[in-house]
């Protein structure tokens, strides 16, 4: 796809305001925008009358910890066009402050395990999610270890077990 | 056998765990924890072309409570382990356990915060077979090792570990 497909040109006409740019690298085509209005968005992506992107296939996020970009997080969705066969990239940017972005589940319902999996390493909370639980770290995990300033080595998660120790008969 | 020829209605003399060290140690029941690479290791050592059975420990138990010899193999990771500290407990004496690969033994290149840096911080091992993954012939040597500490054991000792 290229950035002058009149997909990308209605899509600019309609949400001006909510692009921060358009990005075309090699035939893909990558959209950054605001997080405020993703949901309808996305909406109108998913609901476009010529290239409809009905599919989802993937979702999720990026720490640009103390890099040039206008917030800290990013969010991405890769979407594709079944009838097209096209696919677009949207980024949505995320502040550390407020980290939180509108659920994309009742949109796409593969949303679920993936935004469940950003919450998960990243810590930014998707807003009306039926069921935002962690999905890979145990459940009594703090802290999100995908982030940039996580240490690598972890918070001593990893040596917190009892030891296995042999009770003596009374 | 042909061994009642030459023995015919008689005695054998021995020690008692002489006896049951021997039998200890040439029927262990190995209860594979296999998480990743090293647990294809353990198969191909299981099956015909390596042949563990020649070594009397070809009965994997799925069952802790059937088995008393653990396999360590793979990576623990921190949601993993409360399980395998679990199912070692559920394991009745007496017990041995292998630790097999680098990463059950020492993390491995896995030096990151999901991964347990050695299985030994929570469970005592008895034997380490290094590797990345180890040959199914070091396994092997793994299981003698075992055998050997289990022939030197004393029939009162009940508990493992210190």
């Amino acid at each position: 796809m290229k950035s002058s497909d009149p997909v990308v040109t209605r899509f600019k006409e309609r949400f001006g305001d909510e692009i921060l740019s358009v990005e075309e690298f090699r035939g893909q085509v990558a959209i950054s925008v605001k997080s405020a209005r993703v949901l309808d968005i996305l909406r109108a992506l998913r609901d476009d009358a010529e290239c409809p992107f009905d599919m989802l296939a993937d979702l999720t996020a990026v720490d640009y910890l103390r890099l040039d970009h206008p917030e800290r997080f990013a969010v991405v969705y890769q979407l594709y066009s079944l009838l097209r066969n096209e696919r677009i990239r949207i980024k949505a940017y995320v502040g550390e402050a407020r980290c939180e972005i509108e659920s994309a589940q009742a949109l796409w319902g593969d949303a679920n395990w993936l935004e469940r999996e950003v919450w998960d390493l990243y810590g930014i909370r998707f807003l009306n999610h039926p069921d935002l639980r962690r999905i890979l770290m145990p459940d009594n995990y703090t802290g999100h270890p995908l982030r940039k300033d996580y240490p690598l080595k972890g918070r001593g998660e990893r040596s917190n077990f009892p030891k296995y120790t042999v009770e003596e008969p009374s | 056998m042909g061994l009642e020829k030459i023995l015919g209605d008689g005695v054998l003399a021995t020690r008692v765990s002489a006896l049951v060290n021997w039998a200890r140690q040439n029927a262990l029941w190995p209860m594979p924890f296999g998480t990743a690479c090293c647990a294809i290791e353990m198969m191909a050592t299981l099956s015909s072309r390596f042949d563990m059975s020649r070594f009397g420990s070809e009965v994997i138990r799925f069952s802790p409570r059937q088995a008393d010899l653990m396999i360590v193999s793979g990576r623990i990771s921190i949601k993993m382990m409360p399980v395998l500290l679990k199912i070692w407990e559920q394991m009745p004496e007496p017990k041995w356990c292998i630790s097999m690969g680098a990463c059950a033994s020492s993390g491995g290149v896995f030096d990151t915060y999901t991964l347990i840096q050695g299985v030994d911080q929570f469970i005592p091992v008895d034997v380490y077979i290094p590797g990345c993954p180890p040959r199914p012939e070091n396994l092997i040597d793994g299981v003698r090792k075992i055998q050997e500490i289990v022939s030197k054991e004393k029939i009162s000792d009940t508990k493992h570990g210190s």
